[in-house]
């Protein structure tokens, strides 16, 4: 309980000066989630690692913004590295440990469906150039274009 | 006597409320489980080339996600707001910030709402989507089946003969109920003669999907029961993309909703005149709660929505 009572009247001595902060993180939010979607629209579907890293970037920063500010944590003492050091390497460690599956892919696509879509892709690239197609593979349901 | 003098006691722990050191050892532990959520799906988004991007397809709107991380700005702005009120013993002020938060955290769920109505009337849930043309007409005959409803009926019409023959159960109740599904079938001939060719070239895997689709369009215009059947069509790695759409937003979701629970008492308890200093750190730890529930939205915005 005293605990709180001194957690409040140190809140409420900086209350004040905290009121503009807010304001500037809210707008630095709102236009750092706009860039996000800027970004989107200019990239047109093309290069989406450039995207990824450009949109992870910005998300980082946002991420970075509520932390300090309005989880208040640039103006805790010292216990918050105490605290949030386990949880931040641990996550930090998954991550770099989920790395090399991200990265790299140890098998070939051989899964059906993509076996039956490049089958389908194969067939509409011999239609196009004229060949008759009887008989080369591909079954009447590979027939079917893959719709998106 | 010396207890004038005495130096006060030590206090072990870290010097906050022990309310608030639960949350964040909490907030500890929610970090390395959506990490471990996020973590997967990067896997498994990565390891999947052609994963459904297209907004047609997916029917996730950049602009729902975007409008939400908006409306989540805001309620972490307001929910501040009514923690510095609370600070400032001002309760009035802190309840109207809390209940802005709470109308924007219901604004959220809408709009989550709306995109779950798109996925669920499309279809696209787990285990439902097409994969390949083959996967696409067998489920076009599946749920043509079910609009007639003429497999139940006719399975049940055997069931009943088939107890007739075994000579079980009461044969006049036997006999009325076959009575009954004997109509609903010869009720529906017309609709089951119009099917039927489409219904036994799948069978026979003899039509493309382009040829279903035509069949299909020229079947719903003529009878409303195939209203509700799903143009055939293929999503590839559908199947695991509203698998991992629906873990993550669904596991967010859950979290609003705890977060919109707390808020409600804080709101009871203002609206009622009872907010007082002892609940600031309730405040505190609701609005910490409530920044955690920001966080986790600003990475799934990009990673759900953009990329």
């Amino acid at each position: 309980m005293t605990d709180g009572h001194v957690s409040g009247q140190t809140h409420e001595a900086e209350a004040h000066s905290h009121h503009g902060q807010y304001l500037l993180v809210f707008y630095a939010l709102c236009v750092l989630t706009a860039l996000s979607v800027i970004a989107d629209l200019a990239g047109g579907g093309k290069g989406r690692i450039v995207l990824a890293l450009i949109v992870l970037t910005i998300a980082c920063f946002k991420a970075l913004f509520v932390m300090m500010y309005f989880m208040h944590l640039k103006f805790e003492g010292k216990w918050k590295y105490a605290l949030l050091a386990p949880t931040g390497v641990l996550a930090i460690a998954l991550m770099v440990a989920l790395g090399p599956d991200i990265g790299m892919h140890y098998y070939d696509q051989q899964v059906p469906q993509v076996t039956e879509e490049a089958q389908q892709a194969l067939h509409d690239a011999h239609g196009e150039a004229g060949h008759s197609e009887a008989g080369q593979g591909a079954d009447a349901h590979g027939k079917a274009p893959a719709e998106h | 006597m010396t207890h004038g003098t005495a130096a006060p006691a030590l206090k072990m722990g870290v010097p906050i409320p022990n309310g608030k050191l639960g949350m964040w050892l909490f907030l500890g532990t929610e970090i390395m489980f959506f990490t471990a959520f996020i973590g997967t799906y990067i896997v498994l988004r990565m390891g999947s080339p052609g994963w459904p991007t297209d907004p047609e397809v997916t029917h996730i709107r950049v602009w729902a996600g975007g409008t939400n991380t908006f409306v989540l700005i805001c309620s972490s702005v307001s929910v501040v707001l009514a923690h510095e009120a609370m600070a400032m013993l001002d309760f009035r002020r802190a309840t109207k910030w809390i209940g802005l938060t709470l109308t924007l955290a219901c604004v959220f769920l809408g709009i989550k709402s709306y995109e779950y109505y798109g996925k669920f009337s499309h279809d696209i849930l787990p285990n439902h989507v097409a994969e390949s043309p083959t996967q696409a007409l067998d489920k076009l005959a599946r749920e043509m089946d079910a609009a007639t409803g003429l497999p139940a009926l006719k399975a049940e019409q055997n069931n009943i003969k088939q107890l007739q023959a075994l000579g079980q159960g009461n044969e006049e109740v036997l006999a009325k109920r076959l009575e009954g599904v004997d109509k609903q079938i010869a009720d529906r001939a017309e609709i089951e003669a119009a099917y039927k060719p489409l219904r036994e070239k799948i069978k026979a895997q003899n039509i493309t999907l382009p040829e279903s689709r035509e069949a299909l369009a020229k079947l719903q215009e003529k009878y409303p029961q195939f209203a509700g059947v799903h143009d055939p069509h293929v999503i590839l790695y559908g199947n695991i993309f509203s698998s991992t759409y629906f873990l993550l937003t669904g596991f967010h979701a859950i979290h609003v909703l705890v977060g919109m629970l707390m808020f409600a008492i804080i709101l009871w308890r203002g609206l009622s005149n009872t907010l007082t200093t002892e609940h600031a750190v309730l405040v505190e730890n609701a609005g910490l709660y409530w920044h955690f529930v920001d966080l986790v939205w600003i990475f799934l915005f990009p990673l759900i929505y953009i990329i």
